[in-house]
């Protein structure tokens, strides 16, 4: 096999997974057969696996799988990053012209960022937070899809099909459509997140600094890219280039990550910021690069972490730690069913949004200062957008950390959520004198939660009129939201789902 | 002035599309009660008038003023069957009523409405339709020529495939040779009541609406509000925004009966729920009736069925005002009832 097939081969192994990515998240929401193979890039991912341990000071044998990535690292180098991470074949794939030159005049001292980056992540872990897993290349990628693109693609092919099905030729094309797609991968219900523009924009912004560099994340940003970086300066196989190099440069310039480095006319490839893509071998026309084993670990160079800067992420994490811990939270945070209190939860929350994805009424959604800016983009139940169906524990079940327990649908059944109650000041049979129930006919407890008492009332046309005044009975409520997802009033719901602490 | 070239308007053309997309996403439509009916609504493709013709409706049925006989042998305007077999007491009710082919013509659509309100519970604690008695409609409908059997609901709790799946139906429709359909949000659209007197215009499910044959099978049980789940109240699971129904029940149900005209309705009444509907989830409150009723006039059947419960029509709000409408009769002592037991 030559280098380039070898080339072809790992371009069709990047489209392979990131499709499984993609197809996974479009998927696992309905099909039940997918949904324990929903997590399994965050299983391989070893920097959440990371965090999430030192965090939470506990050995999680679902993460343990990340053990493989490390270990595939220090025999071949950033293999994950060339080859595996959905979001770096993305980045491979938005490519501006301009972007070489200008890449080739940023100072090689920015690589550095990325692993200042890790350090305040393993920091802030250490100290049991979890907040900077949000750059987490995964999570961003998930998310990103999670709470903007799919919910924009849901809505154009709903507002499309919309306007086309009363054209009565064009039913039977869209029946079809809908019959194949309706529920297993176009939701019945439009999602919506409200922070769709503030995950798209930054999104969009890693995607858009391509326009300074190739790869610019993975080379500048990316903790992740840090984490296995520091592996791949003890890998035991790394390119080199050899003594046939001719010093023609095609390599440097196809490599994308540009770790091939120039000093006094001859090149150098960079352990550390090298992704093993091939490119280079397959663009050599000599045998200039080839693969060598060494034992010797790759030598220090101007973009590590210094001391002073090792301590300065210690300082600067630690003061974030504490300023993120010394904040209120907000009195209607509402966790994902089976959450083991706020400080547990959090410190195994690995912001990845899968929760988000697989809830099939949206109720889970990223978190703006709901749990304090500590708790950015972890998961709240909102019931006004969606409330926690009775019928469903995907959210366990997807959770690569065990944040939200992996329960069983009877155990779920029973998890308290947080409590409802009433607010008598604007529900309409309390405040109104109208008749209504939607609370108690929602209520999906055996017994009902709710209870109902009749009153007999002066309506507002000056005659009695019996209504029934919903109470909500504590020791049956489990808080799952339906009852404020549902009810009639405008705006505002008059019955509220509380928190628990 | 630098010009533009055409990668540089396409790509801001996209971006700006994509942000107006996405801002649209993000307040679209939450499914709470603020969400209103768009004011302008799509023409409808057939009128309700139309449909009650294209349906084969014998206004005999739905007018009481202008019973006509039909040609033949009288028809029974209302059949009763008991017996321990659900899908027998079914074939046994239509078999009643004169058969299946009174309703069902060759080559036609229908759409059958259970009530799969929930996904929470099997069959057994009687919140869904029982799924024999579906199946054996879905066969009878088949046997007699029908096109196309599709089975719906709009389930409040849960989603549609889980609530399909656990009630039991998903199963026994797709062994009977029927489809089940997931209802889509493109299918609905806002259709005029011209009979409304509450309601004049609703977001309704089109599909339902313009089949040639509409069977309308809820299973009888218990609501706080209504006092009973019947035909009536079935059909909110073909509507947009159900929950905007409750703050004038009885005569919203009864508007939106006058559009719908189901062919049939079937109550399932081999298990009913006595308390805590229209969920359940408590076996006590369900009580084993192995009943069905069906009859081409739905007030008649839920008015029928309030009886199992010790009630009397005029005790619902939506088969009163429904009566009152003109759209049935509920004074069961004016109908020819066929009982059969088995």
């Amino acid at each position: 096999m030559t280098w380039p097939q070898a080339r072809r081969i790992r371009q069709a192994v990047q489209i392979l997974f990131v499709g499984l990515f993609v197809g996974l998240l479009l998927v696992a929401t309905s099909r039940p057969a997918a949904v324990p193979l929903a997590d399994i890039f965050f299983r391989f991912n070893p920097l959440p696996a990371l965090g999430a341990m030192l965090a939470s000071r506990a050995w999680i044998p679902h993460l343990g799988l990340a053990l493989l990535t490390l270990g595939l690292t220090l025999v071949l180098g950033r293999v994950w990053c060339g080859w595996i991470c959905p979001l770096g074949v993305l980045l491979e794939w938005v490519s501006f012209p301009k972007a070489r030159r200008r890449g080739a005049s940023l100072s090689i001292r920015w690589r550095n960022v990325k692993y200042l980056l890790l350090a305040l992540v393993v920091v802030m872990a250490a100290l049991g937070n979890l907040s900077l897993l949000i750059l987490d290349p995964l999570a961003l990628f998930t998310r990103a899809m999670t709470t903007a693109v799919l919910p924009a693609v849901t809505y154009g092919v709903n507002a499309l099909e919309t306007a086309l099905y009363p054209i009565q030729f064009v039913q039977p094309a869209i029946d079809w459509v809908e019959s194949g797609l309706r529920g297993p991968i176009l939701p019945v219900h439009q999602p919506a997140f409200r922070q769709n523009i503030l995950i798209a924009t930054l999104f969009g912004a890693i995607l858009a600094l391509n326009a300074l560099a190739h790869r610019f994340w993975c080379r500048y940003l990316c903790p992740l890219g840090a984490l296995l970086g520091l592996l791949s300066r003890v890998s035991l196989l790394r390119p080199v280039i050899s003594s046939s190099c001719n010093h023609c440069v095609r390599c440097v310039g196809v490599c994308r990550p540009g770790a091939i480095e120039t000093r006094q006319q001859t090149q150098a490839i960079l352990p550390s910021e090298c992704t093993v893509c091939l490119d280079c071998l397959a663009a050599c026309p000599e045998t200039g690069v080839v693969f060598q084993a060494s034992l010797r670990p790759a030598p220090a160079r101007e973009f590590d972490l210094s001391r002073r800067q090792a301590l300065s992420a210690l300082a600067l994490g630690t003061a974030g730690v504490l300023l993120l811990r010394t904040q209120q939270r907000h009195p209607l945070l509402i966790r994902p069913p089976g959450a083991q209190g706020e400080a547990t939860f959090r410190s195994r929350c690995l912001r990845c949004a899968q929760c988000m994805k697989v809830c099939p009424t949206t109720g889970l959604q990223p978190a703006l200062v709901e749990a304090g800016w500590e708790g950015l983009w972890t998961p709240v139940l909102q019931p006004r957008v969606g409330y926690c169906d009775y019928s469903c524990n995907a959210c366990g079940q997807v959770c690569p950390s065990g944040a939200i327990p992996r329960l069983t649908l009877d155990e779920k059944r029973q998890a308290l959520l947080g409590q409802a109650a009433v607010d008598r000041d604007r529900c309409l049979p309390w405040a109104s004198g109208v008749p209504c129930i939607v609370c108690e006919e929602m209520c999906p407890t055996p017994q009902k939660a709710i209870r109902l008492e009749e009153a007999t009332v002066v309506a507002a046309d000056g005659l009695s009129i019996v209504v029934q005044r919903p109470s909500v009975l504590r020791e049956l409520c489990i808080g799952c939201g339906i009852c404020e997802n549902r009810c009639p009033l405008e705006g505002d719901a008059a019955i509220h789902v509380y928190g628990i602490t | 002035m630098t010009r533009l070239t055409r990668r540089q308007f396409m790509r801001a053309a996209g971006a700006a599309a994509a942000s107006a997309w996405l801002v649209g996403t993000g307040c679209a439509p939450q499914p709470s009660a603020t969400a209103k009916p768009p004011a302008a609504p799509p023409t409808p493709t057939v009128q309700p008038s139309e449909l009650a013709a294209v349906r084969g409706d014998d206004a005999a049925t739905t007018e009481p003023p202008a019973v006509l006989p039909e040609p033949t042998a009288q028809p029974a305007d209302l059949a009763v069957a008991r017996g321990g077999d659900p899908a027998a007491i079914t074939q046994a009710a239509l078999a009643a009523l004169g058969g299946i082919n009174r309703f069902v013509k060759p080559g036609q659509e229908v759409v059958i409405k259970p009530n799969i309100c929930v996904a929470y519970h099997p069959p057994e604690y009687a919140a869904t339709t029982n799924p024999a008695v579906v199946a054996a409609l879905v066969r009878l409908c088949l046997g007699a020529g029908a096109a196309r059997v599709r089975v719906m609901d709009n389930p409040f709790g849960g989603t549609a495939e889980a609530a399909y799946a656990i009630s039991g139906i998903a199963e026994a429709v797709s062994a009977a040779g029927g489809e089940m359909e997931v209802m889509s949000p493109v299918k609905y659209a806002e259709f005029p009541i011209p009979g409304g007197k509450d309601i004049t215009a609703w977001k309704v499910y089109r599909d339902a609406l313009e089949t040639d044959v509409l069977i309308n099978v809820p299973i009888a049980k218990h609501h706080s509000l209504a006092r009973l789940t019947l035909g009536g109240k079935n059909l909110l699971g073909l509507v947009a925004t159900p929950n905007q129904f409750h703050r004038n029940l009885g005569q919203r149900i009864a508007d939106l009966a006058s559009l719908f005209r189901p062919t049939l309705t079937l109550v399932d009444a081999v298990r009913i729920l006595t308390a805590h509907g229209p969920s359940g989830g408590s076996l006590d409150d369900v009580k084993q009736t192995n009943t069905v009723i069906a009859s081409p006039d739905m007030v008649a059947a839920d008015a029928y069925a309030t009886t199992l419960f010790g009630l009397t029509g005029s005790d619902i709000s939506y088969i009163q005002a429904a009566t009152d409408m003109g759209l049935g009769r509920m004074d069961l002592s004016s109908l020819k009832v066929e009982e059969v037991t088995l």
